[in-house]
């Protein structure tokens, strides 16, 4: 019963990231809803007894994040 | 139809439809949009078991991010 009310939360949550990131407009507030889809998605590896796999999306999603905030932090001219 | 094949296909289809037509109509957006069906890509490996395709994917992924942001940086940069 507990495993049903997790996986429901988890979609919920997942969803909600998803069309955050779609609807909101400014670049910074795009990759806060990536970040929200990540936090869904990190519990659906780790129930599925993939532990590396979960060390390796933990080590490089915020790693492509740092890389598109590089893009974003430049001064506009 | 685990729950993570359900959801894998839908941000494969929010992240394209959002991919193809984005709000401001630049290329960081599109990139950032780009990352939401990368994530169902993820989740329909996860459905299907393969360990390898998912180390790969994920690692992949990462590097093809950091050279669109260095060619999307390059093309700005050239534009302004």
């Amino acid at each position: 019963m507990i495993d049903g009310l997790i996986i429901l939360l988890l979609t919920v949550l997942i969803t909600l990231g998803a069309v955050v990131t779609a609807l909101w407009r400014g670049p910074f507030d795009k990759l806060i809803g990536l970040s929200i889809i990540t936090a869904g998605i990190v519990p659906f590896v780790v129930m599925r007894g993939y532990l590396d796999v979960a060390i390796v999306v933990a080590l490089i999603v915020p790693l492509s994040t740092i890389i598109i905030l590089l893009l974003l932090g430049r001064p506009v001219q | 139809m685990t729950p993570e094949f359900i959801i894998g296909c839908g941000l494969i289809i929010l992240g394209a439809i959002c991919t193809a037509w984005p709000s401001p109509r630049d290329y960081i957006t599109r990139l950032i949009n780009l990352e939401i069906a990368s994530f169902g890509l993820l989740l329909v490996m996860l459905a299907f078991d393969e360990t390898i395709a998912l180390l790969t994917f994920v690692a992949v992924s990462a590097v093809s991010v950091f050279i669109l942001v260095r060619v999307i940086g390059k093309k700005e940069a050239v534009v302004q």
